[in-house]
């Protein structure tokens, strides 16, 4: 009976574990600061953002144009495909100040930009 | 234009390339069949194809980071194959064991997986172009000779790796799949972080001043090791943990004296 009732204790034990390894693992949920870019004709709307130092921060990215768009960053380690007329979120940061250039992966020549550290 | 849809396409067929090369050279220094490639790859457009089409469902799923969330368990998963498969390999050198189907099938899926997520770009980028016919035209002629080159760079890594000097050293093709794992790993690991599932940090070193990742050799690295020049410490943590399992492996499959090397076959 004792046996049984440290069983049930241990399995709930791993639960509980198991189930904050998943938890912790999931969206981290805290609130960021938010910033909008957009990307017309493959130009990115505004091309510079300032943001501030060492802070996580959500980009938010609408594609006003009809074909997809890469956003590529080497400096920022980023990479995401953005669909036609759609919406993307990219998390950003928390990063050191200085300069970190962008770019539109598909439209290379034109769709450039970059995020002001201050 | 046409430069750019060379690079653009040369990135992404790299990758793939590379890992089929490097799997095909360890079947072939196993005497194993190298059958799974085509159907691996073909599954790989197939699955390109539909995943291109459902991206816009995809990239809603999770509050928007759908689109990171299956990368890093494509990449993830992929490493995890790698693993498997080496762990077979090792199974069979020290026991002797014939039975060895498991090791193909792994190796396809793991090409499947590679040619999904590659494919799936180079098709959304294709995609943009369609509706005017001499942009995709050029584009697509760009899409022609960056494969091209891909492949061919596949091919002679392959070739290099059948060399028998290097087929008679197994470690060093698994010691190249430890580093291209890791690679995967990281990178998956860096998609968590951009989706906010996993905490960002401050990097923890910077080696733009000596090998920025946009340089060529940058480049290069970044498919064959997953270079990256300002990595995290949870990205770093994953990049070598992962790349010591599997390099253990590798060395344990080279200490094994009785590995069968595919002497008749070596080229």
């Amino acid at each position: 009976m004792t046996r049984r009732t440290d069983n049930t204790t241990l399995r709930t034990g791993w639960f509980v574990l198991i189930a904050l390894g998943i938890f912790s693992a999931g969206p981290t949920r805290a609130e960021h600061p938010e910033f909008t870019i957009e990307i017309h004709n493959h130009l990115f709307l505004p091309a510079e953002i300032v943001i501030p130092a060492n802070t996580k921060i959500k980009l938010v990215i609408y594609n006003r144009d009809a074909t997809p768009e890469e956003f590529e960053s080497y400096e920022l380690n980023r990479e995401k495909v953005i669909m036609g007329n759609r919406k993307s979120v990219i998390f950003i940061g928390p990063l050191a100040p200085r300069n970190y250039p962008f770019f539109g992966e598909f439209h290379p020549d034109t769709a450039l930009g970059q995020i002001i550290v201050k | 234009m046409l430069p750019t849809s060379v690079i653009l396409i040369l990135r992404e067929v790299l990758e793939a390339a590379f890992l089929v090369s490097m799997l095909a050279a360890v079947s072939h220094g196993l005497g194993l069949s190298r059958r799974w490639t085509g159907p691996g790859i073909g599954l790989g457009l197939l699955d390109a194809a539909t995943y291109s089409l459902g991206i816009d469902t995809v990239s809603g799923w999770f509050d928007g980071v759908g689109q990171e969330l299956v990368s890093a368990t494509m990449q993830a998963l992929t490493y995890l194959l790698l693993m498997g498969i080496a762990l077979l390999v090792l199974r069979r050198a020290r026991h002797q064991d014939a039975r060895t189907g498991l090791i193909p099938a792994l190796m396809a899926l793991a090409v499947t997986l590679a040619v999904t997520r590659e494919g799936f770009e180079i098709l959304v980028y294709l995609y943009g172009f369609s509706s005017v016919i001499p942009q995709l035209l050029t584009v697509s002629m760009g899409a022609i000779i960056g494969a091209g080159i891909g492949i061919s760079m596949g091919v002679l890594l392959y070739y290099l790796l059948c060399h028998p000097a290097i087929q008679r050293a197994p470690a060093i093709g698994f010691g190249l799949l430890a580093l291209f794992g890791a690679g995967l790993l990281s990178q998956a690991i860096m998609l968590l972080i951009q989706a906010d599932w996993l905490p960002s940090q401050l990097p923890l070193w910077d080696t733009t001043a000596w090998l920025p990742e946009d340089s060529i050799t940058g480049q290069l690295l970044y498919v064959l090791v997953g270079y990256e020049a300002t990595p995290t410490a949870i990205q770093v943590a994953f990049h070598f943990g992962g790349l010591l399992v599997l390099l253990v492996i590798a060395v344990l499959i080279g200490r094994s004296s009785s590995f069968p090397v595919n002497q008749e076959n070596a080229l």
